[in-house]
């Protein structure tokens, strides 16, 4: 499903070169549930951009459902977004102009869905989270984990087959962060592939596999 | 929804939006109302000579050495079809004795049905068997009245009547003139025609009348100048237009300023969104989407600000017009839609434009870079 063949990322400033990432190679099979830990600075941010197709390595293969993401533009960068990841961020990173409803609707407004199969896929996936009630709300009268549901009632709008975790429960109280991640397994059993970055270790019994990237090379200890 | 997004964004920033269509609201009355005011003055001005459109003067050719126009030749102008009246003017400086004064004062000789055409009676009539008419402003300083009897050269004449005040008129001014029959006039001068008005039926008529003139008089030898009073208009038509552009450009300097502003809020609210813009293009936006959203916006300032405008630009020009012209009765003509539709194109392009560096530059962004910022 994913593959990463010696990906490199340096970052450069005018008087010295970071390797965020240094010769990783891994590979994320189909419904599998992969958790990448590391201190803070590793690289493991750095790596799950890769995979989500926000940044480009300065070396190496991403291979995402099969497509090598180097060789595409951005228009089709943005489609492979749009249709294959879904996002999930530590921040939620809502849009505080619109509703629940209308930030879930916002990925399939993007893709050209029709209002009616929209709105209609955007209640049910608020109600698959526990918010249906919640959906004429803006972010700002949520609490955090409720937000962080929409966003992942949003990351699912176009039904992708992965699904990228940033430190979901980052921000959240021990009860909403465990409610959140029942939510990621459960939609993990159903076959989506997830990755999930977090330094958090309690996450981990989340994961079929661990990945841990220290210095931006992956630890195989 | 794309829409909808926009009007939220510039919802959230209520105060900045408003201040924004303030501004487009101002250069958009500013250039329409000018505008209306400057056509208001115009057709103001060019009524006055609306009679005078299809009036020709016709005098020697002084330069080829001619300095009267024959009889022979007048008679060739009033067969000429178009011709709808045809009045012979003859007129000298002449040593006229008042009550109390002697002056050298212009006599015209003409017609009493040609005066009677051209010009009304203030006091008494117009009549010129053995009296003469004099012109407003000869009799005011002279303090003539009817009646009274006036010696020009060696006749003694009774005035009949008063002409009314004239001011400035292109064909002749009567203000300072006495009127004296053709027959009176022979008496005093020996000076031939030197003026002939001619009034064509119809204003398309004007050139046809011209070259038949040409045709019939001066084809061997330029003997006489034509000059159409038709052109007089022209000139003030594109003399008021060229004013018009001017002014409108100056009240566009307002408008420019309301851009510059428009410009600044949107480069602020990218900056302000820029996480939002990486969050957009993570989860799906093409930058013509973010685009699209931010022009959406420039748009709905352009719009509303130049619909007020626009609106209120009727106010504008009928104040000006007030205040000017005393009469709103120029107002309300065909130009007025022209000038507020002009006012709110420039108002909706001159956002748009605002927004479009704005835009680009968040549509330019790196999805990574804009989702890192804080």
């Amino acid at each position: 499903m994913i593959e990463l063949i010696d990906v490199t990322k340096i970052y450069k400033t005018e008087y010295y070169e970071v390797y965020a990432l240094n010769g990783v190679t891994m590979g994320v099979d189909e419904s599998e549930f992969v958790a990448i830990m590391g201190p803070s600075g590793s690289g493991k941010s750095t790596l799950l951009n890769m995979i989500g197709c926000l940044d480009k390595p300065t070396s190496g293969e991403v291979i995402i459902n099969g497509v090598e993401t180097s060789k595409l533009n951005d228009k089709q960068l943005t489609e492979l977004r749009r249709d294959t990841i879904g996002f999930i961020f530590q921040q939620y990173n809502l849009i505080p102009t619109l509703t629940a409803l209308e930030n879930v609707e916002l990925p399939m407004i993007f893709k050209g869905t029709s209002k009616q199969g929209r709105e209609k896929r955007a209640k049910e996936l608020l109600k698959l989270v526990g918010l249906e009630e919640a959906a004429d709300r803006k972010p700002m009268e949520l609490s955090g984990g409720e937000q962080q549901r929409v966003a992942i009632a949003r990351a699912l709008a176009n039904n992708p087959p992965i699904l990228l975790c940033d430190e979901p429960t980052g921000n959240l109280d021990t009860r909403s962060g465990d409610a959140v991640m029942r939510i990621i397994k459960e939609l993990n059993e159903k076959g989506v592939t997830v990755v999930l970055v977090t330094h958090d270790p309690t996450l981990s019994k989340y994961a079929d596999r661990i990945i841990r990237i220290r210095d931006g090379v992956v630890d195989v200890s | 929804m794309y829409l909808e997004l926009a009007k939220r964004n510039l919802q959230r920033t209520k105060v900045r939006s408003v201040l924004a269509i303030v501004g487009i609201i101002i250069g958009v009355m500013a250039i329409a109302s000018i505008g209306i005011f400057g056509e208001s003055l115009k057709t103001s001005v060019l009524e006055k000579f609306k009679e005078l459109a299809n009036e020709i003067i016709v005098t020697p050719a002084h330069s080829k050495g001619f300095s009267t126009i024959d009889e022979s030749d007048i008679y060739k102008i009033e067969k000429i079809s178009y011709a709808e009246f045809v009045i012979p003017i003859k007129s000298d400086q002449l040593f006229v004795e008042y009550k109390k004064k002697k002056a050298y004062t212009t006599v015209f000789g003409m017609d009493e049905k040609d005066v009677e055409e051209l010009f009304d009676a203030e006091e008494g009539n117009i009549k010129l068997r053995g009296s003469c008419v004099v012109g407003y402003k000869l009799a005011n300083e002279n303090n003539l009245r009817v009646g009274y009897k006036i010696k020009v050269g060696n006749d003694e004449l009774r005035i009949s009547g008063i002409l009314k005040e004239e001011g400035r008129r292109f064909d002749i001014n009567p203000d300072f003139v006495i009127f004296v029959s053709l027959k009176d006039f022979e008496k005093l001068s020996d000076k031939g025609y030197n003026m002939v008005i001619v009034k064509v039926d119809r204003l398309e008529n004007v050139e046809a009348f011209k070259s038949a003139v040409e045709k019939s008089i001066n084809s061997r030898e330029k003997k006489v100048n034509i000059f159409e009073l038709q052109l007089i208009i022209k000139r003030i038509n594109e003399a008021f237009s060229q004013i018009n552009t001017f002014l409108m450009a100056i009240a566009a300097i307002s408008l420019l300023v309301a851009g510059v502003s428009i410009l600044n809020i949107m480069l602020m609210s990218t900056i302000e969104r820029t996480k939002e813009i990486g969050v957009m293009r993570a989860i799906g936006a093409y930058r013509q989407t973010i685009l699209k959203v931010f022009l959406l916006e420039a748009l709905i300032l352009g719009v509303i600000g130049s619909i007020i405008g626009g609106a209120l630009s009727i106010l504008g020009g009928y104040a000006i017009d007030m205040a000017i012209l005393k009469s709103a009765k120029y107002l309300f003509m065909p130009s007025t839609a022209l000038f507020i539709a002009e006012g709110f194109g420039v108002g909706v392009i001159t956002a748009v434009m605002s927004g479009l560096y704005p835009a680009w530059k968040a549509s330019k962004l790196e999805p990574i870079e804009a989702l890192r910022y804080e």
